[in-house]
């Protein structure tokens, strides 16, 4: 969806006005439907389609859920899998699909990048915040350090003497991005 | 004032009321009412002109004065609340009907019924803010009496601080005679949430003894009959407003923008309706009862719409300034043709797919291209230049654009689209 149609598509579920509207639906039974607890009856839904305010109600419950799993991230892991120890290794990714760490060469120099991927529910948190975030390897030393530009990455060089697959391999084959203090 | 939600309950409320009363007038002084209210769709005529000339007074210094301390501007306000009006034409009828006997077309009249028009509304509003905020229900007259105790709050504090020269009112709030040693009650107000509610009633009470004229809670207005002598709820409320200012004083405000600005949550509300659809979840429907609180109780529905017809803006149109040639080209390239709105809009002309946008996201917006811009004004062309682009009258453009919408509105809340 591109940016007008998302913003288009906000306004026509929340600026429609019914005379005489109300709150429908109760925070217990819309936070059910939002968790996947308990689906909304089909009048629960038309009361929900009939209701602007309630349909508003409804966004003020879902973004402070999203706010929330966005509050409680902490850190992400990932592994080295058993196909990147072959070739080259030139990125890693964690379980959750929200980071990736890429290897480059550049001009001889080794380097690594942490980029954070857009979708990430916490990645307007962060990038807001100038967050200082630590990639650990799986014996717990330092990859890198640093905050996340304006594009979602950090770059440094890599600090180690070993190739990166060789030396995952050598260190818990896993590594973690964690919130720095 | 602050509560969970609400805009419109701070002191630049009055910078935002002169605004709406001053461009009102504007608007007035330069279109022949009769004809204006005569039309079938006046009140969306005059929310277009409304906003057009707000746009105009837009760069003044009052315009972009603080409105609230949430960081929106007084004209922002403004323009929220005109958009509002144009969703409920009830409120503006009240006004059509209070202006119809011409008698009634003295300046200081005009701005008095606009006034009172946007009093109402801004309540209105509010009260839908403060429930979508915070799931409780709340009516236009809850919002009234909760600025009622904050007055008192504010009045009571300003008496607490001059408690020398008003020792006798001051001791008829606290219930007792004062002496000439600092009252520990006057000492240890710091906060609304710390105001007692005896104090708000004998205060209420005693007023008309020390003013003359009698307090809020103790005239014959039904308004706060379920407030009259009832401590508990007073309290409640107090507590209410006193919790938020504190919670509101501490809060990031870049989340308060971040919950404004996300359109994420509309994926949600499409998997509850596509879920919903899919799972048949055995009732009983789990509706809420309407509330029956006195002060929820319903406001009066405004009296129904004259009709008629005749284009009172001839004059305005003929003053607008033509947009560039080759506009509707380059406008029309910069489109995305395979976009969802795009497609839904296909069978309109350009000049209703820009008059939706406009409508629904402002004048300006940074997701429109450059092509679809009044080079003269950086924002899209105004109602009156776009419907020249159609050579079709305001009102014919306006119907045009509200077919328009609701065709969108409808695809939208029956979920997702392909």
């Amino acid at each position: 969806m591109n940016t007008i149609d998302r913003k288009l598509r906000e306004r026509l579920l929340v600026a429609p006005r019914v005379e005489g509207d109300r709150l429908m639906l109760g925070d217990a039974v819309l936070l059910a439907a939002l968790d996947g607890s308990r689906a909304l009856t089909a009048g629960e839904r038309v009361a929900l389609q009939g209701s602007p305010l309630t349909t508003r109600r409804l966004r003020t419950l879902a973004l402070a859920r999203r706010q929330a799993a966005n509050d409680a991230w902490q850190g992400s892991r990932g592994m080295l899998r058993a196909a990147d120890s072959g070739a080259r290794l030139t990125q890693l990714a964690t379980d959750d699909g929200f980071w990736r760490l890429h290897f480059v060469d550049s001009g001889g120099a080794r380097r690594v990048i942490l980029q954070l991927l857009p979708d990430a529910p916490f990645a307007a948190r962060l990038l807001r915040e100038g967050a200082l975030l630590h990639v650990l390897d799986g014996a717990g030393a330092q990859v890198l350090a640093g905050r996340l530009d304006l594009d979602g990455e950090c770059e440094c060089d890599w600090p180690f003497g070993d190739d990166p697959a060789v030396h995952f391999q050598r260190h818990g084959a896993a590594f973690t991005v964690q919130m720095g203090s | 004032m602050r509560l969970p939600g609400t805009r419109y309950q701070e002191p630049g409320w009055e910078q935002v009321r002169k605004l709406l009363g001053q461009c009102s007038l504007d608007v007035f002084s330069r279109c022949d009412l009769d004809a204006l209210f005569a039309q079938d769709d006046a009140a969306a005529a005059y929310v277009d002109l409304l906003a057009a000339s707000l746009h105009a007074a837009s760069r003044g210094a009052r315009a972009q004065a603080a409105g609230n301390s949430y960081g929106d501007s007084v004209v922002e306000l403004a323009l929220l609340l005109v958009y509002e009006l144009a969703a409920r034409p009830g409120d503006f009828d009240a006004l059509r009907t209070a202006l119809t006997p011409a008698a009634a077309r003295g300046e200081a009249l005009l701005r008095k019924k606009v006034n009172d028009m946007f009093a109402l509304l801004r309540d209105k509003v509010d009260a839908d803010n403060y429930q979508a905020a915070c799931g409780r229900p709340c009516s236009p007259n809850r919002i009234y009496a909760y600025r009622m105790l904050d007055t008192a709050y504010g009045e009571i504090g300003r008496l607490f601080a001059g408690w020398r020269e008003h020792r006798a009112q001051v001791g008829a709030i606290l219930g007792r005679a004062l002496d000439s040693a600092l009252p520990i009650e006057v000492r240890q107000l710091d906060s609304i949430g710390g105001c007692r509610p005896e104090w708000i009633l004998r205060w209420s009470e005693t007023l008309e003894r020390f003013t003359g004229s009698p307090g809020p809670l103790h005239t014959r207005s039904k308004r706060f009959d379920s407030l009259k002598g009832n401590a508990d709820k007073i309290g409640e409320m107090l507590g209410e407003i006193g919790e938020y200012e504190a919670l509101s004083a501490n809060r990031d405000r870049d989340w308060l923008q971040d919950l404004d600005t996300s359109a994420a949550w509309i994926e949600d509300y499409w998997r509850v309706l596509d879920e919903s659809n899919a799972a048949s979840t055995p009732g009983p429907d789990l509706i809420l009862e309407a509330l029956q609180d006195e002060l929820d109780g319903a406001d009066a529905p405004a009296a129904a719409a004259a009709t008629g017809a005749d284009d009172p803006l001839a004059i305005l149109r003929a003053q607008s300034v033509s947009l560039p040639p080759g506009f509707v080209l380059a406008a029309g390239a910069a489109e995305e043709p395979g976009s969802w709105s795009a497609r839904m809009l296909a069978g309109d002309t350009l000049a209703v797919r820009l008059a939706v946008y406009a409508r629904l996201l402002g004048l300006d917006d940074d997701s429109y291209p450059d092509a679809w811009r009044d080079p003269a004004t950086g924002q899209l062309p105004t109602m009156a230049q776009l419907a020249a682009l159609d050579a079709v009258s305001l009102p014919t453009l306006r119907k045009r654009r509200d077919a328009a919408i609701a065709r969108l509105e409808a695809a939208t809340s029956n979920g997702r689209s392909e």
